[in-house]
Order: structure tokens, then sequence, then C-alpha cells
């Protein structure tokens, strides 16, 4: 019998629990000659904002080991062009879409919901309260309890849609922000975003990124990832998308272990694009090996040393 | 249309080529097209099957046999990936995918191509010299500029000589051929071209590629270029591999999507 992968997050059931990060899969479109967008539980799109936004002048990526930082600087077609150009392609898909939103300020991130919402053709918001490479908005709503709440329930007025709060690793107790991102009324958490890392050539002692820091993805950063992941849902009664160097099967299996109900797969689509075929693939196979009926068999069954 | 996916190939050749003992030529098959390869596309290749290094490598197609299904990259040895690369073994499997990018344009035969190459901006230049003869393009007009800084850097010189076309190898220190820069051997020949019936193709590091383009858009030479930049994903998405557009310089485009081939005068080098 064939292990049955689909889940359920606010009331939206995706097919399986791979879907893709933010900013790694483009608008979607990109992937639709390398592999099958209709496979996948979910897609992310990159983070929209109000206007379109060029990102940093280059280099703004560089590989460290087993990991890349990036200072993109939120690049994005904003969201007029968004709905008139991306959502036509997207609303076909047969998979769950989910819109990234970003903001340096309060009101974008609302204007931008607004004009979704009455745009329509997707399934889910996925706020962006945690990136590390701006100045201003990003990261910083995301690491206030209360600027969580208030950005989420500030945005919950204009959507019908549910809200995943996508959280940063660079704070104190992540535990704190799920806490917050649940009370704002989320209904998941997605973490985690990259982590602040900076990286310095010897050759010419400038840092190797134009923005001089940038955020830390990759598997390098995958420990830490699946730590986060298992504190908060220890702590939060929230379902989780885990998110952090996801690679392979074994990978996704580790994530759903320690109480990942969605999984996104990032920096490993730009290695192989077909990564998230090959999870959907294997965690099926995974379950069966281990005659195991469905996924949430796994999902938080971590066994603790004691 | 067929997906692009990673495709375990066969080495069959991976040896060093030229005196200068950095460059190598890696051949292999196995490869199943799902796309026709051009002079201009790049492969993506993963150097090792661990999370370290973690990306791919772009190199542009050197050279295609679509009867043997052949196909060849040339690279230099500049660090930890192509060292890896250069281990490679015949009979050992790569990971690659491709081809990606766009290609060079066809301008006509009737033009004179003129193909400028630098240092390891070499093999385009090849393929696409090797493609202009197989298309019928008069051998007479096609002027192949190849500069490198000494003898050695000059690699594979017996098959540009063999595809018949008009060669003119230049070295920095004049240790060979033309003593100094390609766009210096360019300029040297420039009153024996027709500028209005000719195309020039240029690929090479960047600030001989500036010089090209300065010298292009100066006395109005149309064109293109190849450019060279660290990809992490290669298909577009990560948008890490910008370059800045010559018109608008907060207005990027993507050397592995909207590229690797660009027009002269359109990018800001």
């Amino acid at each position: 019998m064939k292990p049955d992968l689909q889940i359920e997050i606010g009331g939206v059931t995706w097919k399986n629990p791979v879907s893709v990060a933010s900013g790694t899969f483009g608008y979607g479109e990109e992937f639709a000659n390398l592999i099958d967008l209709n496979a996948l539980g979910a897609i992310v799109t990159k983070s929209i904002t109000m206007k379109e936004r060029p990102g940093h002048p280059p280099p703004r990526t560089c590989e460290t080991a087993a990991g890349m930082l990036n200072a993109i600087g939120l690049a994005n077609v904003g969201i007029e062009r968004f709905i008139d150009e991306k959502i036509p392609f997207l609303k076909k898909l047969e998979t769950v879409i989910i819109v990234n939103v970003a903001g340096s300020t309060l009101f974008e991130y609302v204007e931008v919901c607004r004009l979704l919402e009455k745009a329509g053709h997707f399934d889910m918001i996925e706020l962006n309260v945690s990136c590390p490479n701006v100045d201003e908005g990003g990261m910083e709503f995301g690491t206030d309890a209360t600027s969580i709440i208030k950005v989420i329930g500030a945005v919950r007025e204009v959507t019908t849609r549910p809200i995943i709060a996508k959280l940063s690793p660079n704070v104190t107790s992540i535990v704190d922000m799920a806490r917050a991102a649940k009370e704002g009324g989320a209904v998941a958490v997605s973490m985690i975003n990259t982590l602040v890392g900076m990286s310095v050539s010897i050759h010419d002692w400038q840092p190797r990124l134009t923005n001089g820091t940038g955020g830390l993805s990759g598997p390098a950063i995958k420990p830490v990832a699946v730590a986060m992941v298992h504190k908060v849902a220890s702590a939060v009664d929230i379902p989780i998308i885990g998110i952090g160097g996801i690679s392979d099967t074994a990978d996704a299996v580790e994530f759903h272990l320690v109480g990942a109900r969605g999984l996104q797969i990032g920096t490993a689509n730009f290695v192989n694009p077909d990564t998230s075929m090959t999870i959907i693939k294997g965690l099926s196979e995974y379950l069966k090996q281990r005659k195991l009926a469905s996924i949430h068999d796994i999902i938080g069954k971590v066994q603790l040393r004691s | 249309m067929k997906k692009i996916k990673a495709q375990h190939c066969r080495v069959i050749q991976n040896k060093q080529v030229g005196k200068n003992g950095d460059y190598y030529s890696l051949k292999f098959d196995e490869f199943r097209v799902s796309r026709s390869i051009w002079p201009g596309n790049f492969l993506h290749v993963k150097v090792t099957d661990t999370v370290d290094p973690l990306f791919r490598r772009a190199f542009s197609v050197a050279d295609y046999d679509p009867e043997r299904g052949v196909l060849e990259i040339i690279y230099k040895v500049v660090g930890r990936g192509t060292s890896i690369l250069s281990q490679k073994k015949k009979g050992d499997r790569i990971d690659i995918i491709g081809p990606l990018g766009n290609r060079f344009s066809s301008p006509g035969r009737k033009k004179t191509a003129v193909l400028v190459a630098g240092g390891i901006g070499f093999p385009p230049m090849y393929f696409l010299a090797k493609n202009l003869v197989n298309r019928g393009h008069d051998k007479r007009k096609i002027l192949f500029i190849y500069g490198g800084r000494s003898k050695t850097d000059l690699i594979e010189m017996q098959r540009i000589r063999r595809l018949g076309v008009d060669l003119i190898p230049c070295t920095d220190d004049g240790s060979y051929g033309f003593k100094g820069f390609v766009t210096g051997a360019l300029a040297d020949r420039i009153d024996q071209l027709d500028t209005a019936q000719t195309f020039v193709w240029g690929c090479g590091p960047e600030p001989m590629l500036a010089a090209l383009q300065d010298m292009a858009l100066d006395i109005g030479l149309i064109g293109e270029i190849s450019l060279e930049a660290p990809m992490p994903c290669g298909v577009g998405v990560c948008l890490g591999c910008i370059k800045a557009t010559l018109d608008n310089p907060r207005k990027y485009v993507r050397v592995c999507y909207d590229g690797p081939v660009f027009k002269l005068g359109e990018i800001k080098i």
C-alpha cells in the first residue's frame, strides 16, 4: 500500500509535506522545464514587496563551507507585476500556492496582502518577518514579539487566507517568537530563515558580499535548524514547516522526527533542481520500508535519550 | 518540452592541454540531449557528490560531437572545484546539468566573423568557430584573435589551425605572435574590415571584454560577448550571478539565464 503523505496546515491540504523555500524557486515558472511542479506539496514564491526592487549590487552570493551566504536584498517584481505577470502562471498549477510577503513598514505588509486578497488565486500567505538583508523592516519585525503579534494581526484584517510566519533564528528565544506568531493568529510557523554570517576575502581584505553580511543557508545550518524546530515543537502548539539545509530524504525525515509537519527545500534547489522530487519519492519509500501507513507516524516521534 | 535533469555522464578523457600545466580538456559521453547544444551554452558540473564544495561549476561547451555523443569542456585549474575536477579519471561519473543559458546568434554568412578569445575564454570561441565553419561560413571571413599572457597560455593552437580560419595569436609578453592585448591586434586589423559587415564575438577576462566593448562602441562594431560569474543555481532563480546593464546601473540581468551571451554595449563591465 502506498503510504499517505498528505498533511493539513491551517485548513489547507497539501498532497505531501514537501514545498520549496522562498527565494530559491523564483515564481515557480523558472522550474517548469526542470521538474513537475504539480508533484510538490506547495510552492512558496519569492518575497513580494509593494514596489519592484532590484536588490543589492553584486556580489550578493558567495559559497561557504557546505553552504552559502546571500544578500540578495529582496529583489522582486513588486506586487503589481506579481499579480499581472506571475499569478496567471501560478493559478494553473494543481498545488498549494503560498505567497511570501515582505515589507519595511507595517503599512507595506498590510497593503501587499490587501492587493493579493483582491487578486485571489492563491492559498496561503507566508509573512517574511525574518529577512536579515534589508536595512529596515524584515528581521526587525521578527526579532520582537510585540511586532510579530502586531504585523500578523494587521494582515489578518485584510485577508481570509491562512498566515504562516517565517521565523528568524537570529533571536535570543525563537520559542518566544513562535508563541507571538500563534498569539497574533498565524496558523503555522516556518523556520528557520538564514543565519547572519560574513565572509572576508584574504586577498583584498574586503567582505565577499557588497552588503557586508548575508544570510547563511545550506547543509551547514541544518543542525541549528533541527534544534530550533525541536525546541519550538516541544514548547508551542503550532504546526511547524521545517527549513534549513534539507538536501535529501534523510534530512527530511530528521526534520519530521523533531516535529516539522511540512518542509521547505531551499538552497538544495540550486544544486539539484529536482531535490524536492527525490525527497517526495524517498519519504514514501522510507515509510514503506518501516511499514508505516502515514507521514504522521514519524512527525514529532523523536526518541529522546533519558 | 523534455525536462532538463542532472545526468551522471561517463568521463572518457581528462587530460592536460597546453604547456602551462593548468589547462585540462575533459570529454564525456552517455549524455542524453534534452535540448540542442549550441556555442555559448554552458554545462553545470557537480565536481563531488558531497556537500563541499556545495555548488556546481559552470563550464561553457568547448566541443560537441553529435554522432558519437561526446561533449567536451576545457577548463583551467583555479580553485578547489576545478582542482577536484582535474582528478577525474576515465570511467568516472560526473553529474552534469545542461545545456543551460542562451547561445551566440547567427549574423549571416556574408559578414566577416571576428572571434576574440582571451585566456580561458577560449573554449566557447573555439566551438563557435568550428560551428561557423561547419555551417559553411567562408573560412577566409573568420578572424580568430586569441590572446594569453605568454606562449604557454595559448592552448590547442593546432585545433584552431585545422579549422583553416585566419588566426592571430597574441601574447602580453610578446613570447608568441602579436605582442600586446587582443584589442591591440584587432585595432591593427580594423582598417581591413568593413565595420558594417563585421560581427564580433568575445569571451575572456573582464578587463579584456571591457576594452573590447569600449572599442566596439567607439567605432560602431556590433557583436556579442559571453560573460562568466559564479553561479549558485545556473537556472535563473537564485539571482546571485547578476550584472548591471549599461543603460541603467540599477537594472540587473542574470548571467546564467538571460545570458551568458549578451550584446556588446548591453552590460556594464
